[in-house]
C-alpha cells in the first residue's frame, strides 16, 4: 500500500529521472568503515537548546561507530524512482530519524536496508548496502534480516502465545529447534529490554493478540531483539498508538540505542526531535539533508528542510 | 450485560415501535431456528427408535465380525412374516471397516494434498495459472457424485482390471473374493478426487485471509517464504483446516452412490495381509449398503437393520461435528480478534 503510494507520487514528480539500473554486482566483500565519529558534546555552532529533550543530551556522550552505510542506493518500482542515489550512514549508539513528506521514499529506503523491499516484485535496486564493512549482497538475505531487525507501522504479533512470539525468530533460525528451557532466558531478557516484562511476566502463555496495541508493538520490539540484531529499523512504529503508548515506546527506543543502532521513519517531527540523535530529511527520493538532530531542526542548511521543519514547528 | 442493563432503562415513546419490530423479527427467527432444531432432534430420535431392535438382538456383537454379512442381510430380508420369528442376526464389522477404511484413507490423502495445493495456488502459482485453477476447483467442488461414479466405473475400474489385476493375483485370492476392478483402491481414489476441491477451496480462502503483515513480520525476522508459510500462515488457519476436514469427512462418510458403483458393493472386509492385493479387493461402506438395499425396506426387520446403519452414520457425523468444534475452539485460541 505504502509502496504503491510512493510509486505514483514519484512517477508524476517532474524532474525525477530514472537512473541506469544495473544488476547488483558485488565489487569487493569488505569495505572499510569510518570509525570514530563523535556524537557529542553538542556542536556549539548550531546549539541544541531548543531540543533539550534530545536523547543525546541527557546521557553521557557516546563514541559512535558506523554500523551500516548505503552508497548511491537507488530503488525504482518499474520505471518510477522512489529513492535516488542515497548515501546514508547508520551509526551504532545513535537514533537516526528519516523524515520527509509522504511519498518521499523514506519507507522504501528503510525497507531496502534489510532488503525487504525485494518482496515487492517490481522493485529494483542499484548501489551498495554495507553492514559492518561487508556488502550485504554477499551474504544470505535471511542472515541479513536477523542482523537488521524491523518493526512495522501496525503492530504485527503472530497468532501465538507471548512466549512463542518472542521465541519465534530463535526457533526458526536453525534446523534443530531449541527447547523452551534454553529459550527462556533469552525471551525474558528481550521482554525486559523492550520494557514489557513487568506487564506480561505472569502470563507468557496468553495469546499475544489479546495485548493492547502499545503492548503488541513492544512485543514486536522484543521479538526483534531476541535474535540480537545490530540494527533496528522502525517504520512509523507509533502511528497506530495513543500518546501514552507512544511515550513508552519512545523511552524504550532511547534506552535501546546504546545496544542497537536505530533507524526510525516518522511523520511526527516532534517525535524525531524528542528521540533522534541524527536526522535525515528526504524529499522526492533525494536525501536533502543529513546531520545531527540539533542542526537539522535548529539550523537547517537547505531551504527545503527549512520549509518542512519550519512548517512542522510553526 | 450491557444489553440487559439497556433493557431496564425506560424508553421514549418513538423507540417503543422500533423495539416492537425488533422483538417481532426476533420471535420469527427464533421460531424458525427452533423448528429446524426440533426437526433434527425428531429425526435422530425416530432413527434411533427404529434402529433399536437390530441393536438389542445382537448386542455389542453387532459391531463384531462373523460370517458373511451379505448372507446375514439376505436372511434378514427373507424373515418369516410373523413378528415373533423376525431374524435380526447381524455382524456388521465388514461394513463398518469399509466405511472407516475408505473414508479415513481418502480424507488423510486429501488433507495433505489440499493443503499443499492451496499453498501453491496462493503463494507460488503464476497469476495466469491461478486464474484458471481457482474457478475449476470451485466447479469441481459442485459436481454431483454420481458423475464421478460414472467416470469411475467407465474409465478407472476397467483400467485397474486390465493393468493392475493379473491372473495370478486373481487366483491368489480366488477362494475368498473375486477381483474385477471394482475395489477400495478405486473407491479411495475417486473419493479423494471428490473431496479435494471442497477442501482446497476452503483452505485457499483461509490462506488469503491471513494478514500480509504476519508474513512480512516473519520475513523481517529472517525466515524464508516456505518456513513463514508453515509456521505462521498454516498455524493461523488451523481452524479453517479443521472446518474443511469436517466438511470433507462428512461428505465422504455419506457418499453412497459413487462408492456403491466403484468399490465393488460386496460386504467383504479386505485383508491387509494380502499386500498390494488388499487395495484391489472390494468392500461396501454403510451408506452404500443402505442405497443398495433400498428396495427391501418394506420388510420390517430388514428396514430396522438399515435404520441401524443410518443411526451409526448419524452418530458418527454428530461426533465428528463435535470433535471439529472442539478442535477449532482450541486452535483459534490465539487467532481470536486477529482479523
Amino acid at each position: 500500500m505504502e509502496l504503491k503510494e510512493e510509486q505514483t507520487q514519484n512517477g508524476s514528480a517532474p524532474g525525477a529521472e530514472v537512473p541506469p539500473l544495473r544488476q547488483i554486482v558485488v565489487e569487493s566483500e569488505t569495505v572499510p568503515i569510518r570509525v570514530g565519529d563523535y556524537a557529542g558534546p553538542p556542536d556549539p555552532e548550531y546549539g541544541r537548546e531548543p531540543w533539550q529533550l534530545n536523547a543525546g543530551l541527557d546521557s553521557d556522550p557516546i563514541w559512535v561507530e558506523e554500523r551500516m552505510r548505503t552508497e548511491a542506493l537507488s530503488i525504482a518500482y518499474g520505471g518510477k524512482v522512489a529513492v535516488s542515489a542515497v548515501d546514508l550512514e547508520v551509526n551504532s549508539g545513535e537514533v537516526l530519524a528519516l523524515i520527509g513528506p509522504s511519498g518521499c521514499g523514506k519507507t522504501t529506503l528503510l525497507r531496502s536496508l534489510n532488503r525487504l523491499v525485494e518482496l515487492t516484485p517490481a522493485a529494483r535496486r542499484t548501489g551498495r548496502i554495507i553492514l559492518d564493512n561487508q556488502d550485504v549482497d554477499t551474504f544470505d538475505v535471511t542472515r541479513l534480516r536477523s542482523r537488521v531487525g524491523m518493526l512495522f507501522q501496525q503492530p504485527n504479533p503472530f497468532p501465538m502465545s507471548i512466549f512463542d512470539n518472542v521465541a519465534y525468530g530463535l526457533r526458526e533460525r536453525g534446523s534443530k529447534k531449541p527447547r523452551r528451557k534454553q529459550l527462556e532466558p533469552i525471551v525474558v531478557d528481550a521482554l525486559e529490554r523492550a520494557g514489557l516484562w513487568d506487564e506480561v511476566s505472569s502470563n507468557l502463555n496468553h495469546p499475544a493478540l489479546a495485548l493492547s496495541g502499545g503492548q503488541q508493538q513492544r512485543l514486536c520490539i522484543a521479538r526483534s531483539l531476541a535474535v540480537s540484531p545490530e540494527v533496528l529499523l522502525l517504520d512509523e512504529p507509533c502511528s497506530a498508538l495513543d500518546p501514552i503508548s507512544t511515550g513508552i515506546i519512545e523511552e524504550t527506543i532511547v534506552e535501546l540505542r546504546n545496544e542497537v543502532a536505530i533507524v526510525i521513519v516518522t511523520h511526527n517531527l516532534q517525535q524525531a526531535a524528542r528521540i533522534a540523535d541524527r536526522v535525515a530529511f528526504m524529499y522526492l527520493g533525494d536525501m536533502v539533508e543529513y546531520g545531527p538532530a540539533g542542526q537539522v531542526f535548529g539550523a537547517p542548511r537547505e531551504a527545503r528542510t527549512q520549509e518542512y521543519v519550519g512548517g512542522g514547528f510553526g | 450485560m450491557e444489553a440487559a442493563s439497556l433493557n431496564n432503562v425506560e424508553v421514549q415513546a418513538p423507540d417503543l415501535d422500533i423495539d416492537r419490530t425488533d422483538r417481532r423479527v426476533e420471535l420469527l427467527l427464533g421460531a424458525l431456528a427452533s423448528t429446524i432444531l426440533l426437526l433434527i432432534a425428531g429425526m435422530i430420535l425416530f432413527v434411533l427408535i427404529k434402529a433399536l431392535p437390530s441393536f438389542t438382538h445382537n448386542g455389542l456383537a453387532w459391531f463384531g465380525a462373523g460370517g458373511s454379512v451379505d448372507d446375514q442381510l439376505m436372511d434378514i430380508f427373507n424373515s418369516p412374516a410373523d413378528p415373533a420369528d423376525y431374524v435380526y442376526h447381524l455382524r456388521a464389522w465388514p461394513l463398518l471397516y469399509a466405511t472407516v477404511l475408505i473414508t479415513g484413507v481418502a480424507v488423510v490423502i486429501s488433507v495433505v494434498f489440499s493443503v499443499l495445493s492451496a499453498i501453491f495456488i496462493v503463494e507460488f502459482a503464476p497469476d495466469r495459472l491461478r486464474r484458471i485453477i481457482e474457478p475449476v476447483v470451485k466447479l469441481l467442488a459442485a459436481v454431483p457424485s454420481v458423475i464421478y461414479g460414472l467416470i469411475g466405473i467407465l474409465v478407472v475400474v476397467p483400467f485397474v482390471a486390465h493393468h493392475l489385476i493379473s491372473e495370478d493375483r486373481k487366483e491368489s485370492v480366488a477362494y475368498v473374493i473375486q477381483l474385477d476392478g471394482t475395489s477400495i483402491l478405486v473407491g479411495i481414489f475417486i473419493l479423494t478426487v471428490m473431496i479435494c476441491p471442497i477442501m482446497i477451496a476452503i483452505i485457499v480462502d483461509a490462506l488469503r485471509s491471513v494478514p500480509d503483515k504476519w508474513v512480512e513480520g516473519a520475513a523481517a525476522l529472517g525466515v524464508n517464504r516456505w518456513r513463514a508459510m508453515r509456521t505462521v500462515s498454516l498455524r493461523a488457519i488451523r481452524p479453517a483446516i479443521v472446518a474443511a476436514l469436517v466438511l470433507a469427512t462428512a461428505r465422504a462418510l455419506g457418499e453412497a452412490i459413487m462408492l456403491s458403483m466403484v468399490a465393488g458393493s460386496v460386504g467383504f472386509a479386505p485383508n491387509p495381509m494380502d499386500g498390494f492385493t488388499f487395495f484391489l479387493e472390494p468392500a461396501r461402506p454403510l451408506a452404500s449398503t443402505i442405497v443398495d438395499n433400498a428396495e427391501g425396506l418394506s420388510v420390517v426387520p430388514f428396514g430396522q437393520t438399515m435404520y441401524a446403519f443410518a443411526a451409526i452414520l448419524l452418530i458418527s457425523s454428530a461426533f465428528l461435528s463435535f470433535a471439529g468444534w472442539a478442535a477449532r475452539k482450541s486452535f483459534s485460541r490465539y487467532t481470536l480478534g486477529a482479523r
